[in-house]
């Protein structure tokens, strides 16, 4: 059962996933957020820092979201605690070659608003 | 009669005093002696002496004679002889001595028996002898000395016996008569009657027991008191002056007076009685008595026979009427509710076919516009007919017309076939009617010739009121019971859903005399993140409003478990929902619990519900905290959420009241009785529930509704084995299941979150990949190896090589995790193989591929 938290903030979207994240939900996770991503806004920042779990579903969901922004031009954040399993995951798949994993939320949200030069 | 039996004539101190004048008569005698001219041989001083001793001996006699001894006088007999015989010789010879000797000798006579006296006289015999020869004297005056004495105390002695004798004879009939009188005395006080007499004067004389108890005043209050004023009431007296004086002027102990008055008791009530008097004269008094014996009882009884006998004959009918109306009525009040309408119209056409002595009875119910043979009584028990239509046959005609109607001519009458063969005469039938409608019709019938009187009619368009209405109640609460029965039923879960590592078992036992269905519920859902939620409540109430209470807390419920709140949460929101419901709340008792596998946590909330017991390897103890108030009782009650862990394998056992309540004891010895039937049981669900049902509730059932669930977390094992339905759902609770297994089998926090990823790819895979019917669940089974854990999930699909751009990562994650990953693809499902070193450091050796 995963949770999932919409914010929007300076043009960024936030969200926040909490609990485990399995095929159960993974689609429909994916979609929720991607609705909430207009393409208006500068980007998203998916924070798994609170994420307990996640499965190879959760991150071809991620993997998607990412495809998805980029072709539209916008960027893609995901924030992960690097002792947590997730981050452990993530760096498995290597989905730093899809979009970039960060410690913090929030900055990856700074890092999105000013993107470098 | 012996002589020492009879009563002596004169007491000791009589004796005493005579013999001290006896002294004084003798010293006088003395004295007079020397003052008077006497002849020279007198020896003076000498009788001076003696004189004095006689007085000093007869003073001490006199003074002391109450305290004198027999003894004591024999002595003084004796001595007073030998004063007088000392005397004689002092003086000389002289006629007037022996005299003197003589009355001293009758004395002995007079007052000892006879051979004592012949002692004392054989002594003054020797002395006078010794005296007289001394003195020179014949023989002549010693014979007359003695020998007048002996003749004239035998004489006398003779005379006080016969005096004696006839004392005694006189005692005697003293003491018979005064027995004689007791005796009579007893009886009469003894009498169940009371007993009085009076004298010339009407005054009481005699008051018995009985009176005593009759009237009031003790024996000694009335005695002495005049009778007129005692009993007889103001007009009573006169009569009582008159009947008194005629037994005055008659007295004849034969004659016997018996009357009837009105006596007054001490208190001023005045009581019928019969007295029975007569007079008899003693002497010169008349005595009147008399024999009272209260007639208040009979009077009583004679007056209820009078009564009973008077009514009687009007009594007759009204009785049998009443008692028809009485027996319809308790018939029909009976079986109002509680019964089946099957059951209900059997014991009513008994009745009636009972009450009006007919020889047949039978309910038709109507079902639109046709008449259904129902019950029957007297009646040859057939098939049941076809029904009849309105209009058709006698019942039929009856419900067409709606009007009682009746026949004495029942073969033309007669069409109705399911009357035919019984063989009836004569008819009655009668409409049910229930708020306009025809509910049915009531036939009575008699095989013989009788005519139905209108008063039969009447009675029986009574009954048939109360039949209808009884009919319609009846439809109503069983369409009711019926609903109500099935929410309920819907209401339970027909399944509890499989919980990894948990076993969960629950029983509902209706109550035994109650048909109403009760407000007890439990609930049991898998919830996200592989844990428990259990629910046991129980709303107020009975029927189907407490049932369709229980849908509305039970599905709300279950909504806000599955959307992940914690308990005091939802129990808030479902207060909310009970609270708000209605105007007047409806009040349900809850308890909420949810219970984690992974951590062994057990969080509830208890609103106003029995406390859950667990059930450990120690004493089971009941979990007594977060309680508050019941739903529906406050807006804001403000529930407390309380944890408690439950080792592997602990059981908690939820409950409601009915398995606990007695009537007579306390819930605390209910309790009480819980915790210590649990105690040795065992501890698997299913058999500890079969275990407290037997245990606690009576053979003849339980007296309220009973729900009961066991929950228990099943130890793990170093091997386990579980199955799960081939769905996404599934996933959560075996991951939960696995943590706990792994941290059981020795894994650190990370090598249990690397692995449940990889079990996790493996799982998904046979949920994606499961056979065509999608239902055949997967297994998963684990074991651990020296070091290493190993991990085999098996389904029953297809193994397929990953496609497309985002799949295929499943593969890679295991391989990268793991330090080993088999597939075995074969023809009846695929086996994937995880095995994990814990010893190594980090993840497995793979890297992605």
């Amino acid at each position: 059962m995963v949770g999932l938290e919409i914010e929007e903030r300076d043009e960024v979207v936030i969200a926040r996933l909490t609990g485990e994240l399995d095929i159960a939900e993974a689609t429909f996770t994916g979609e929720a957020i991607a609705a909430a991503v207009s393409t208006a806004r500068l980007g998203l920042v998916v924070d798994c820092s609170k994420l307990e779990f996640i499965d190879s579903s959760g991150i071809a969901m991620l993997f998607s979201l990412a495809r998805r922004l980029a072709s539209r031009r916008q960027s893609m954040r995901v924030a992960a605690d690097p002792e947590g399993p997730v981050a452990r995951v993530l760096e498995i798949v290597e989905f730093e070659r899809a979009a970039p994993v960060v410690a913090e939320p929030e900055a990856a949200i700074t890092d999105i608003q000013s993107p470098p030069a | 009669m012996p002589l020492r039996e009879l009563p002596e004539l004169f007491d000791d101190s009589v004796k005493a005093r005579s013999l001290a004048y006896l002294y004084v008569a003798g010293a006088t005698l003395a004295a007079l002696t020397v003052a008077l001219p006497h002849p020279e041989r007198v020896n003076e001083t000498a009788l001076l002496l003696l004189a004095l001793a006689a007085l000093v001996i007869g003073a001490i006699f006199y003074l002391r004679a109450d305290r004198t001894r027999e003894w004591q006088l024999h002595a003084a007999v004796a001595v007073g002889t030998s004063l007088v015989a000392l005397a004689n010789h002092y003086v000389g010879p002289g006629l007037l001595y022996a005299l003197l000797f003589s009355w001293t000798a009758l004395y002995a006579f007079y007052f000892f028996d006879i051979r004592l006296a012949l002692a004392h006289l054989a002594l003054v015999g020797a002395l006078y002898g010794v005296v007289l020869a001394d003195q020179g004297q014949s023989v002549v005056h010693w014979v007359l000395a003695v020998g007048t004495p002996a003749v004239a105390g035998l004489a006398v002695s003779r005379l006080l016996e016969s005096l004696r004798r006839q004392a005694a004879k006189a005692q005697a009939r003293a003491l018979a008569l005064r027995e004689s009188e007791q005796r009579t005395r007893l009886v009469l006080d003894s009498a169940p009657d009371g007993f009085l007499a009076i004298d010339e004067q009407g005054t009481v004389t005699a008051w018995n027991g009985a009176a005593e108890r009759l009237f009031g005043w003790s024996g000694e209050e009335a005695v002495g008191r005049r009778l007129r004023d005692l009993v007889f009431t103001e007009a009573e007296r006169p009569a009582h002056d008159e009947r008194r004086q005629s037994l005055l002027d008659r007295p004849d102990p034969a004659r016997i007076v018996s009357v009837e008055v009105e006596l007054r008791r001490r208190d001023g009530s005045v009581f019928p009685a019969e007295a029975s008097m007569s007079s008899v004269r003693t002497g010169d008094e008349i005595v009147i008595s008399a024999f009272i014996r209260d007639l208040t009882e009979r009077h009583r009884r004679r007056e209820e026979r009078e009564a009973l006998l008077g009514e009687q004959a009007a009594r007759a009918e009204a009785e049998r009427i009443a008692e028809m109306l009485s027996g319809m009525q308790l018939l029909v009040d009976a079986t109002l509710v509680h019964r089946s309408i099957g059951d209900m119209l059997s014991e009513l056409v008994t009745r009636i076919r009972g009450v009006l002595q007919a020889d047949a009875a039978t309910i038709f119910l109507a079902d639109e516009a046709q008449l259904q043979l129902s019950a029957s009584s007297g009646g040859p028990p057939e098939e049941p007919p076809d029904p009849i239509p309105f209009g058709e046959g006698f019942a039929g005609r009856v419900a067409l017309t709606r009007e009682a109607m009746v026949s004495h001519d029942a073969a033309t009458d007669l069409e109705d076939p399911s009357l035919a063969g019984l063989g009836v005469d004569s008819l009655i039938g009668i409409p049910l009617l229930a708020e306009g409608e025809v509910t049915g019709v009531l036939v009575v019938c008699a095989a013989a010739p009788r005519s139905f009187s209108g008063q039969d009619i009447g009675l029986l368009r009574l009954a048939a009121d109360r039949v209808a209405l009884a009919i319609d109640h009846a439809r109503v609460y069983e369409r009711e019971h019926r609903i109500a029965e099935t929410l309920q039923r819907s209401l339970l879960p027909d399944r509890l859903p499989h919980l990894p590592g948990l076993a969960v078992a629950a029983r509902y036992l209706p109550a035994a005399s109650e048909a109403e269905v009760g407000g007890d519920w439990y609930d049991v859902m898998a919830i996200p993140g592989g844990r428990v939620a259990v629910v046991m409540g129980d709303v107020a109430g009975k029927g189907l409003e407490a049932a369709s209470m229980v849908g509305r807390l039970r599905s709300a419920l279950r909504a806000y478990a599955l959307e992940g709140h914690d308990p005091a949460t939802a129990l808030d929101q479902l207060n909310r929902l009970a609270w708000t419901e209605e105007a007047a709340s409806q009040m349900a008792t809850l308890l909420y619990a949810i219970f984690d596998p992974a951590d062994g946590v057990l969080r509830w909330v208890n609103a106003g519900h029995m406390p859950p017991l667990l059930v450990t390897e120690e004493a089971p103890r009941f979990l007594q905290g977060a309680r508050s108030v019941p739903l529906g009782v406050l807006p804001f009650p403000g529930f407390e959420e309380v944890s408690s862990p439950v080792p592997p394998g602990g059981t908690v056992v939820l409950f409601t009241d009915g398995l606990v309540e007695r009537a007579g004891t306390s819930i605390d010895a209910g309790l009480a009785a819980l915790a210590g039937a649990v105690v040795g049981a065992r501890v698997e669900p299913e058999a500890l529930c079969d275990h407290l049902l037997r245990t606690l509730v009576p053979d003849a059932g339980a007296p309220d509704d009973v729900a009961l669930l066991a929950l228990r977390s099943v130890p793990m094992e170093d091997r386990f084995r579980d199955e799960f339905p081939a769905e996404p759902e599934s996933l959560a609770s075996m991951r939960g299941l696995l943590r706990r297994w792994l941290r059981h089998a020795g894994a650190d926090d990370q090598q249990v979150a690397e692995i449940v990823t990889a079990a996790g790819e493996a799982a998904t895979n046979a949920v994606e990949h499961a056979g065509a019917e999608g239902d055949t669940p997967f297994e998963i089974t684990g074991r651990v190896a020296g070091s290493s854990v190993l991990l085999t999930v098996r389904d029953s699909g297809e193994w397929r090589a990953p496609r497309g751009e985002d799949r295929g990562r499943g593969l890679s994650l295991m391989r990268a995790l793991m330090d080993s990953v088999e597939v075995e693809p074969g023809p009846r499902g695929t086996r994937v193989t995880l095995r994990r070193d814990l010893a190594s450091v980090g993840s497995g050796g793979d890297q992605l591929g």
